[in-house]
């Protein structure tokens, strides 16, 4: 029982992480049909900044994750003026290979600049604490990181369910031309949206510092099952998202321990093979 | 006149372009090109650098005169008749068939002499098959997977020793501890990444253990670059295995260790094979939660000081300048190849791969970078004088605690936990 509520509690602080990381993606991915190949290096941006942040000023990751949430939406506000925004309307992949071009350029800048060693934070403020809990142990960083994720994606489907701008988002998502004709400034949404979406990544990779290693290639893995996650759920769907990242998580912990550790992510992409089959737009797609 | 103003400057750039690339040419008579195939990028590639530093060091000390080092190569700058040797850098990003390509491209476009790589079993492992078809040295330091020289290959040669030889070491001091110390290790968990080095090193472990009937309850691959370790350590866990050989490089290694810290679990004793544990850098970030692990080596500056004094001078003087860290067990390994392989050149007298490959396969070669002082090849390119010792680390400091010939410390025994610590 004690292993069973322990590879739960795993699947379950895993999976709100992952939700976290995918959100941003799923709004982009569902609002503007664009995939960000670099989303991954916008989460290894963030746990860099949270990194240096903790190293040299001695800022908490519980703290510096409002730095990380700003900056990843100015990178993701820039990324869309500079190169998004050039890139729509004109060849289908165009979009696709700008992003892509983005993450090698982040990823051996990073590589040049902080070198690949890996860098581990130390001294943060819940580091090596735990709580008991049934048999089971609860490490507090993932369990603050897994309630963070929880309360920044209530905040963001509130926002898009019950406020004018969540209308509007929703409103281009649908039909960017009718939504243009009712007045709202879509460039502007796109623009939001490109920062929101830096934003939760941003907010994901600086808390994940309190736990994880940091190192030019950390995004890879977590970009991936992202993916996974987005076309899981549906475009566009927060709630989807997030219940397709709590299935990924259960799969991944559950799987690894009671069938073999490495057959975990096998299962992870089993899953979303079988759901895809299924039904193709997702859980919850809009 | 603004034609001839043009022409003038035309001959300036043209007399330029003689200069500089005609002296480069003139002057590129006397090099002798060395590719080197590491992981520069990737999940490796924190080693792969290493690597690469470590030959840089060793080319410096043999293309430039060092009469205040007591080794081969270093009183007289450069090979043969003033040959210097130049690095064709190639990076494999960890990945097999990248490594085969490269190799090709070294070979085939570069014309490099011979290879020196890959650290990875499985990018040397094709890497070194393209080498033996082109009939073209390949020299390698660290890769540990003892399937490489059990090919019967005769143009690769291997410094480091391998898997196999570090499971036997594993397992004879978990004897020895048993004997000596009474500490009761009767079962063996197996910790390794999914990959031709780790999988490799899981089966020797599986054959060492049989011979000292040591059983296996937890054998536990994961995926290189993993998310989260959690159901391994978890599996690692219920199992509760006395003893664990760990086999996870770099990143993998912190986030283990860091996972077992947060569900509060340790085996009695911990013995890595070349991977994280010996990575200083990795070590440095782990800080006291890396203490107490175990790991086979062959270099560390504690062994150095007593065993290796010429290895700590190349390490302050070339190394760290560039590596900011000292050598680590797998990186000096390259700079060793290199050196054996410019001795080789010396005695062939004569940049010719048959006698160079015939040299290194037959002759024993003084080697102070080395813990035996000297190397020497068998059939399938095994160096038999490969040595290594087990160590435990303390405060970022590698205690040597076997064999007891070079014993410089007791062993800590059983790992302190982590809530008493």
């Amino acid at each position: 029982m004690g292993n069973f509520l322990q590879v739960l509690i795993d699947g379950l602080l895993n999976g709100l992480l992952y939700a976290l990381v995918a959100a941003g993606l799923s709004l982009i991915w569902g609002v503007m049909d664009v995939i960000n190949f670099a989303h991954g290096e916008f989460l290894m941006v963030a746990m860099y900044l949270s990194y240096w942040l903790g190293f040299l000023l001695d800022i908490d990751p519980f703290i510096s994750w409002i730095a990380g949430g700003i900056f990843l939406f100015l990178l993701g506000a820039v990324t869309y003026r500079l190169i998004i925004k050039n890139s729509l309307g004109k060849a289908a992949m165009a979009p696709l290979l700008a992003t892509f071009g983005l993450s090698m350029l982040l990823k051996n800048f990073c590589m040049n600049v902080f070198t690949p060693n890996f860098r581990l934070l130390s001294g943060n403020w819940l580091e090596g604490r735990t709580i008991a809990f049934g048999g089971a142990i609860v490490p507090l960083p993932q369990l603050v990181t897994a309630l963070f994720a929880f309360a920044v994606l209530g905040v963001l489907y509130w926002m898009l369910k019950k406020t004018r701008l969540g209308w509007a988002i929703q409103a281009t998502a649908m039909d960017k031309e009718a939504a243009e004709l009712m007045g709202i400034d879509t460039e502007r949404i796109y623009l939001l949206v490109f920062g929101m979406g830096g934003a939760c990544v941003g907010i994901a990779g600086s808390l994940m510092t309190s736990y994880l290693a940091v190192y030019p290639e950390v995004g890879g893995l977590f970009s991936l099952i992202a993916f996974v996650v987005v076309a899981l759920g549906g475009f566009g769907s927060i709630p989807g998202a997030l219940l397709a990242a709590l299935l990924i998580g259960l799969v991944e912990s559950f799987s690894g321990f009671y069938i073999a550790a490495v057959v975990k992510y096998v299962a992870v992409f089993a899953v979303y093979l079988g759901v895809i089959l299924l039904r193709p737009r997702g859980l919850f797609g809009w | 006149m603004r034609s001839k103003s043009m022409l003038a400057r035309l001959l300036v750039f043209t007399l330029c372009g003689v200069f500089l690339f005609g002296g480069a040419a003139f002057g590129a008579d006397k090099v002798i090109k060395i590719g080197t195939l590491f992981p520069l990028t990737g999940p490796s590639a924190v080693s792969g650098q290493n690597c690469l530093n470590s030959l840089l060091a060793a080319v410096e000390v043999i293309n430039n005169a060092h009469p205040e080092l007591d080794m081969p190569l270093a009183a007289k700058a450069g090979l043969l008749d003033g040959y210097k040797i130049e690095l064709v850098k190639a990076d494999h990003q960890g990945k097999p068939d990248v490594a085969k390509s490269e190799a090709e491209r070294l070979y085939n476009q570069e014309n490099v002499f011979a290879i020196i790589g890959s650290y990875n079993s499985s990018a040397t492992k094709p890497a070194s098959a393209v080498a033996e078809r082109a009939k073209k040295l390949f020299l390698c330091g660290a890769s540990s997977s003892a399937a490489l020289t059990e090919r019967g290959y005769k143009y690769f040669f291997r410094h480091a020793p391998t898997d196999a030889i570090e499971s036997e070491e594993f397992t004879d001091y978990i004897s020895w501890l048993n004997k000596e110390k009474n500490a009761g290790i009767k079962t063996l968990g197996l910790f390794y990444e999914n990959s031709e080095f780790g999988k490799h090193a899981a089966d020797e472990a599986k054959k060492a253990a049989k011979e000292v009937g040591l059983e296996i309850t937890a054998d536990v691959p994961f995926n290189v670059g993993a998310t989260n370790l959690s159901s391994e350590v978890q599996t690692l866990k219920a199992a509760n295995p006395d003893a664990v050989f760990g086999a996870a490089l770099g990143g993998d290694y912190s986030l283990w260790v860091r996972t077992m810290k947060q569900v509060n679990w340790l085996p009695k004793i911990a013995i890595n094979y070349c991977t994280g544990y010996q990575n200083p850098a990795v070590q440095k970030e782990l800080g006291a939660d890396g203490n107490y692990f175990m790991g086979g080596m062959s270099f560390s500056p504690e062994l150095a000081e007593k065993f290796m004094p010429e290895a700590l001078v190349v390490q302050e003087k070339f190394y760290r300048p560039l590596a900011n860290q000292p050598f680590d067990s797998d990186s000096v390994q390259e700079a060793v190849m290199l050196m054996i392989l410019g001795q080789a050149i010396e005695k062939a007298g004569a940049l010719d791969t048959e006698k160079v490959r015939e040299i290194l396969a037959s002759e024993t070669f003084v080697s102070p970078l080395s813990l035996s002082g000297e190397v020497a090849f068998a059939p399938g390119g095994q160096n038999i004088k490969a040595l290594s010792v087990i160590t435990q680390i303390e405060n970022q400091k590698y205690n040597t605690i076997y064999p007891e010939k070079f014993k410089d410390s007791e062993v800590i025994y059983p790992m302190k936990p982590w809530d008493n610590r």
